[in-house]
């Protein structure tokens, strides 16, 4: 039986202790035998992925799972451009002294649980592959990047930002990357370049609030809160929730995201202002998931990953995406109109559908 | 070290380096104009990049973009490069160009509109 909530019956369990599971013959442990059976006869060149055998006790007995586990390497850049870097933590290797490789290990472990508990993924691929960080890259870099590959982290140049680690938002939004490159390839310019942006935010808000526990109205709906030094105005990178409020800093200007259509920014900047116009989905999404109430990465996650992963074209635009994710609504929940309802409250609230509608019109 | 009297520039010289992208989305802006003094040196890095080079595709995501427009005398040259490629004589005129933009020359060489802009 699947535990929907943290997971503090998780554990990698060593292969002697998975035999002497999978040879247990009392008649309560039999689920957690075959699981463990399964576990063990697992052919390692079948998939990229690891393994873990969920335990857990439910009405005095024992019950188990097999789940998809991370694994994890992060190297350090040692602060040159250069990549992959040295590793410095494995999978099963114990915290390092480094805060910023600990950080990375550990947001890529919330990040690879979202997507498997919530969705049903197993890593960024859904083949279980392995995930490739690294940090310190470069000097005084101001940036976090997915390369196609790994996610790379700079440490901030200390007058504007911190170190890019320091935030799980943005570990999980490089993550999404991954997730969206493999999912759809939505090309990274104009519309579908927003919808990447956009969808990389949900999914890096997901895996911050999922490991803080929060209900959607409890969620900060910021992406990236806590990487700015104390120097600037500003709480965070972006608002899921109140596009364009994030910042409003002498140095960096204020925060160029739109929360409407109606203020969609042309321009050939930034592959077509993919970070600037990513506003308008963002908060069509966090209408949708405080229109449901409860935890975001439930019933209105659900819809944005099932719309990502329905066939959706890799130039789609925000209407498209918008049909894909009432389609998705309706299909997932059909018993539950009032999800398809929020759907649609959160793309008209964006200006991006001019009224509500069904999948009919 | 090549000679500069090949790079001596027959004007002013300016080269503003605009970097948008990157996770933040933000556009910062750095402009170096140097003085009489410094132009021939400016041209000889100017010179040394690869202004018709065809930029290879871009991967990935979150990287910055960088777009690169230089004055020399009566020349004017631009080009847009994905991160991956601010590498050599790139990376050397645009780490040029944040210097002079961060830590201004002596007034007596610097053009008065010379500043770090942030859009």
């Amino acid at each position: 039986m699947v535990h929907s909530g943290a997971l503090p019956h998780t554990a990698i369990v060593p292969p002697f202790l998975l035999s002497r599971i999978a040879e247990h013959a009392e008649p309560r442990f039999a689920q957690a035998a075959v699981a463990a059976r399964a576990t063990l006869a697992r052919d390692p060149r079948a998939s990229a992925g690891r393994a873990a055998l969920r335990l857990d006790v439910e009405a005095g007995s024992l019950v188990a799972e097999v789940v998809a586990a991370p694994d994890r390497t992060i190297s350090d850049a040692e602060g040159r451009e250069d990549l992959p870097g040295v590793p410095v933590r494995h999978e099963d290797d114990d915290p390092v002294a480094d805060r910023a490789v600990n950080e990375a290990f550990d947001g890529l472990g919330a990040t690879f649980e979202l997507l498997w508990e919530a969705f049903e993924r197993a890593s960024f691929d859904g083949r279980g592959s392995a995930l490739f960080a690294t940090v310190h890259y470069g000097r005084d870099y101001d940036n976090a990047f997915w390369d196609g590959e790994r996610m790379v982290f700079g440490d901030g140049d200390g007058e504007i930002f911190r170190g890019f680690t320091g935030s799980v938002s943005v570990i999980g939004h490089e993550l999404g990357h991954g997730v969206i490159q493999h999912a759809s390839g939505l090309v990274y310019e104009g519309q579908s370049g927003a919808l990447n942006e956009s969808i990389a935010d949900v999914l890096g808000a997901l895996t911050e609030q999922r490991m803080r526990g929060q209900s959607a109205d409890e969620a900060t709906w910021l992406i990236g809160a806590g990487i700015f030094t104390d120097a600037v105005e500003g709480v965070a990178l972006r608002s899921m929730r109140e596009p364009g409020t994030a910042y409003d800093d002498d140095v960096l200007g204020r925060d160029p995201q739109p929360a409407h259509m109606r203020d969609y920014v042309e321009t050939t900047e930034d592959n077509g202002g993919v970070h600037i116009n990513s506003g308008i989905p963002n908060r069509a999404f966090a209408v949708t998931a405080l229109a449901l109430g409860g935890f975001a990465w439930e019933r209105a996650g659900r819809v944005w990953y099932g719309a990502l992963t329905s066939g959706l074209s890799p130039t789609a635009d925000f209407a498209a995406f918008a049909d894909a994710t009432l389609v998705a609504a309706e299909a997932e929940y059909g018993e539950e109109p009032e999800v398809a309802d929020a759907v649609r409250a959160g793309w008209v609230a964006v200006g991006v559908w001019q009224d509500e509608r069904s999948l009919d019109d | 070290m090549s000679d500069r009297s090949t790079t001596e520039p027959a004007g002013p010289v300016t080269v503003r380096v605009t970097r948008t992208g990157g996770i933040g989305g933000m556009r910062r802006e750095w402009l170096a104009a140097p003085g009489p003094a410094e132009a021939p040196h400016w041209a000889e890095l100017i010179e040394r990049c690869g202004w018709h080079d065809t930029p290879s595709a871009r991967t990935g995501a979150d990287r910055f973009v960088w777009d690169i427009r230089a004055h020399c005398g009566s020349e004017e040259m631009a080009i847009e490069l994905p991160d991956a490629r601010l590498i050599g004589a790139w990376r050397d005129l645009v780490d040029a160009v944040r210097e002079f933009a961060r830590t201004p020359p002596p007034e007596a060489q610097k053009a008065p509109e010379a500043q770090e802009r942030d859009a």
